[in-house]
């Protein structure tokens, strides 16, 4: 199936070759990506590029492997004896898989928001103040600032400025992810990798989300996967269509929501299955 | 956004190549810690058998095998055998459980489908703090309540009845002591009650209620669905948690010894006083001098033990969590 | 099939008799209360808790076993706690689906309704004949072993309800193990743990039978953990088989202690818990 998506097409030069866009340099360079759960073959050979300080969706129906490559990605996988990849994920050209990095390393550089609200049992403060403390050591000014910059930035500042210091569980389901974001962006990761953001999330909270997503791409690369295809039309630059573990397509989003190039992403888009 | 916060969110310098993990010292140890008490906890069972196996050697070597079922125990003679309490921890283990068993099936019915929402709660809690009350305070309630009780109320017109029908009379002979085998038995099946009790609750509470409505949809009584379905749904975790009962009461120890009468002869009287290897450890361990054959028979007698309640504690384990692993 | 009326009445009987057993049950309850409060409440006075054991007529009190009960108590949960919170962590984290793991499990059920005295005899083999004496580190060690499968068993539970997410969350934080556990899982199954511990607490101050050839008992004041240690458990066990009054209601006052800290113990403990969710 590598033959759906010619390695040599660098995705990168095809968003510059869009007329609002500057040319941007490749982040993260999927080669030959072989992924296994114990016996089953989950991702198979994968290749492709995700651009800087872009929004890249990763479509596809359930057990597509989308999901799988996103953890791959921040080597979640690492956490489960039974999972193992193969292959090279490049990060500005050094490979992210395998032993030779530090699993946090890697997860300190490319963060991830869940599918669910995560936050931690404690305080709002703490919930950001956790994940900049493995990384930094920041005196209090500087980590109020921090956590006043990182919730500024993942819009929920004003809902959340008088009561740093309440428990985050008695959040809002669409505060908790936002917040679940702030916390990501407050490590200062140059990836962030979402799965699924919104679907535990009411519309509201979803356009809030989205437009979140909108404004972070000015700092930071973006990986998203999602089940719902307006949401990838809406939000990303690039998107990448999976299926049964193959790549089939990647394109720029108007390309391959008006103009697919293969018939089970034109299936997989106007409804037919998934 | 302000301008000035956005500095804050430049990328680090340090190229990842470069970078340090955040755990490369404390998990190691961490992990190792981790490790290390798993195994402990691993090898505790064993060391506890070997330490018991060793130290009741010499006492096998001594009498060969036929020390398990060799009925006497005379420190005069120095002729020490296990069978009067290997006897004495089986027969009031199940005297236990088959006072215990009726009570725990009639009140997990109870609690799980009489009781009214509001009283569920408390009773299950009372029931379970009967769990809680110290061994050694259900021997002194037991020796200075219960005996007294027995000896004036419950056993001499037994023994006048029942104890002069044939061979069923066996079981119900000699002096009213009070104390014996069935006192022993039966406060041991209110210790063993609460065990037994919460683990028919929680199988019970198991069933699916899709079963037991189609069985309350053909006309079924509250007690038929109880007995036709929740039971029989439930019954190899429930004979597991039986088992467990059996396992708990065969090695308790404390409130045993202030009720069974510590008496090593045989007796077929349910009346008579006795010994279980627990009881009999208690008690003849303050005069067993280090070295003596009485200690390394006593030593023998708790790695018995530890064999028998292995045995059916495992057996318990293997039936209650045969569903769930 | 018997008639509906037949059907009808065998259901009512068997409804009347559970739950006349369940509230036979909540009896026995109330009359051992009863019967620790009745022959308790009248020994309880201020040299219970004051002064030492003494010879019979003498105004003894149990403040020596009841100290000693404290330090044994507390010196097997700091050995106990530990280990019983690490192993309980490696069921439900590292060793999850491993076959040391399920062997682990399965012995540490074992343990927890092994018989209690069985424990004091292996600690007396294994440290009181070699060292040549009782101890009240054998008394500790003896009641720490019977703490541990308590804690492994409810801090396993207990993580096992965590969610998978919290612990990824953390994780993709870049967060080592260590603190995921430490300050996340742990912190999330806070209110299980503790709960865990106080019922560990109850079983060990409660415990007779172990500390017979541990700890022996003592019946002079005396904090030496290298030399016998009382405790109130084994004071009660020897004064209540005592043919002295004095001593009788001595134990008795011992026993009304033991059971009113055990039981706050227990219910304090399901407070915690139904709190803490």
């Amino acid at each position: 199936m590598t033959s759906a998506v010619d390695p040599s097409i660098s995705i990168a030069t095809s968003v510059a070759a869009r007329p609002d866009a500057p040319p941007a340099p490749v982040k993260l360079k999927v080669e030959g990506l072989q992924f296994y759960y114990g016996q089953s073959h989950a991702l198979k050979n994968i290749n492709f590029e995700i651009p800087e300080k872009r929004v890249t969706a990763m479509i596809g129906p359930s057990g597509c492997g989308k999901s799988t490559l996103l953890r791959v990605f921040n080597r979640m996988y690492d956490l489960y004896p039974g999972q193992r990849a193969e292959g090279q994920v490049l990060f500005d050209g050094v490979n992210i898989v395998g032993k030779e990095l530090d699993s946090t390393v890697v997860r300190s550089r490319i963060g991830m928001v869940f599918q669910k609200p995560t936050p931690f049992p404690m305080s709002i403060y703490d919930n950001i103040a956790f994940g900049v403390r493995l990384h930094e050591r920041l005196n209090k000014s500087q980590m109020d600032e921090r956590v006043e910059w990182c919730l500024r930035k993942a819009a929920i500042w004003d809902e959340t400025k008088d009561r740093l210091n309440t428990s985050a569980l008695g959040m809002s389901g669409g505060q908790q992810q936002r917040l679940c974001i702030a916390r990501t962006i407050a490590v200062r990761p140059e990836v962030i990798l979402l799965d699924e953001p919104t679907s535990a999330l009411d519309p509201i909270s979803t356009s809030k989300i989205e437009d979140l997503i909108d404004e972070l791409k000015r700092d930071f690369t973006i990986v998203i996967v999602t089940h719902n295809m307006q949401q990838a039309a809406r939000c990303a630059d690039i998107t990448a269509f999976f299926y049964l573990g193959e790549l089939i397509e990647v394109a720029p989003s108007d390309v391959i929501f008006t103009n697919p190039k293969e018939i089970k992403t034109r299936d997989y888009i106007t409804g037919r299955f998934g | 956004m302000e301008a000035t916060m956005d500095g804050l969110g430049s990328a680090p310098v340090e190229p990842i190549s470069k970078a340090k993990g955040t755990g490369r010292i404390a998990d190691p140890i961490f992990v190792a810690l981790l490790w290390g008490s798993g195994i402990f906890v691993l090898i505790l069972l064993g060391l506890i058998i070997a330490e018991l196996f060793q130290g009741g050697l010499p006492a096998l070597q001594h009498f060969g095998l036929e020390f398990i079922w060799t009925a006497s125990w005379n420190p005069v003679t120095e002729n020490y055998g296990a069978l009067v309490m290997i006897y004495g921890t089986l027969f009031s283990a199940v005297i236990a459980v088959v006072v215990a068993l009726p009570l725990s099936f009639g009140i997990a019915f109870f609690l799980t489908e009489i009781a009214p929402q509001r009283l569920k709660q408390p009773i299950g809690v009372a029931v379970q703090l009967l769990a809680a009350v110290p061994s050694i305070i259900y021997g002194m309630w037991g020796f200075f309540v219960i005996v007294p009780l027995m000896a004036a109320y419950v056993q001499p017109p037994l023994i006048d009845t029942l104890g002069q029908l044939p061979l069923l009379g066996l079981l119900f002979q000699g002096p009213p002591l009070g104390s014996g085998m069935l006192t022993a038995g039966l406060i041991l099946a209110v210790m063993i009650l609460p065990f037994i009790t919460a683990m028919f609750v929680e199988t019970l509470e198991s069933v699916p209620p899709m079963l037991k409505e189609s069985a309350y949809g053909v006309g079924a009584t509250t007690y038929e669905v109880y007995k036709n379905v929740s039971v029989p749904y439930g019954r190899t975790a429930m004979v597991g948690a039986i088992m467990l009962g059996l396992g708990r009461a065969l090695g308790e120890t404390m409130a045993v010894t202030f009720v069974i009468g510590n008496a090593t002869r045989l007796s077929a009287s349910l009346f008579a006083p006795g010994a279980t290897i627990a009881s009999a450890i208690a008690n003849e361990f303050p005069e067993a001098q280090l070295g003596s054959l009485k200690l390394t028979s006593l030593l023998q007698l708790g790695f018995i033990l530890f064999v028998i309640s292995f045995i059916v504690l495992a057996l318990s384990r293997a039936l209650v969590r045969s569903r769930m692993d | 099939m018997a008639s509906l009326a037949a059907r009808r009445s065998k259901d009512a009987v068997v409804k009347a008799l559970s739950t006349g057993f369940a509230f036979l049950a909540l009896f026995l309850l109330g009359w051992i209360l009863w019967t620790l409060l009745a022959r308790g409440l009248p020994a309880l006075s201020f040299s219970v808790f004051t002064n030492v054991t003494a010879p019979p007529g003498q105004n003894g009190g149990l403040a020596n076993a009841i100290v000693g009960s404290l330090i044994q108590v507390g010196i097997a949960m700091l050995i106990g706690a530990p280990i019983g919170i690490f192993a309980g962590t490696f069921l439900a984290e590292n060793g999850k689906g491993t076959k040391i793991a399920a062997a682990a499990r399965f012995v540490n059920d074992i343990l927890l309704s092994a018989p209690s005295i069985l424990v004091g005899l292996f600690i007396y083999t294994l440290l009181v004949v070699p060292l040549g004496g009782f101890s009240g580190w054998a008394g500790s060690l003896a009641l720490a072993i019977l703490v541990i499968p308590v804690v492994v068993r409810t801090t396993e539970d207990m993580l096992n309800l965590v969610p998978v997410g919290l612990r990824e969350a953390a994780f993709a934080l870049g967060a080592p193990q260590w603190k995921v556990v430490m300050f996340i899982t742990w912190r999330a199954a806070r209110a299980g743990i503790v709960t865990g511990l106080l019922l560990a607490i109850a079983r060990a101050a409660g415990e007779t039978a172990p500390l017979l050839f541990t700890s022996l008992g003592n019946n002079a004041w005396s904090l030496d953990l290298n030399s016998p240690m009382a405790s109130l458990p084994v004071a009660i066990y020897q004064y209540a088989g005592s043919p002295f009054d004095d001593w009788v209601a001595l134990a008795w006052a011992g026993a009304l202690i033991i059971t009113v800290g055990v039981l706050v113990l227990n219910v304090v403990s399901r407070l915690v818990l139904s709190r803490g969710h």
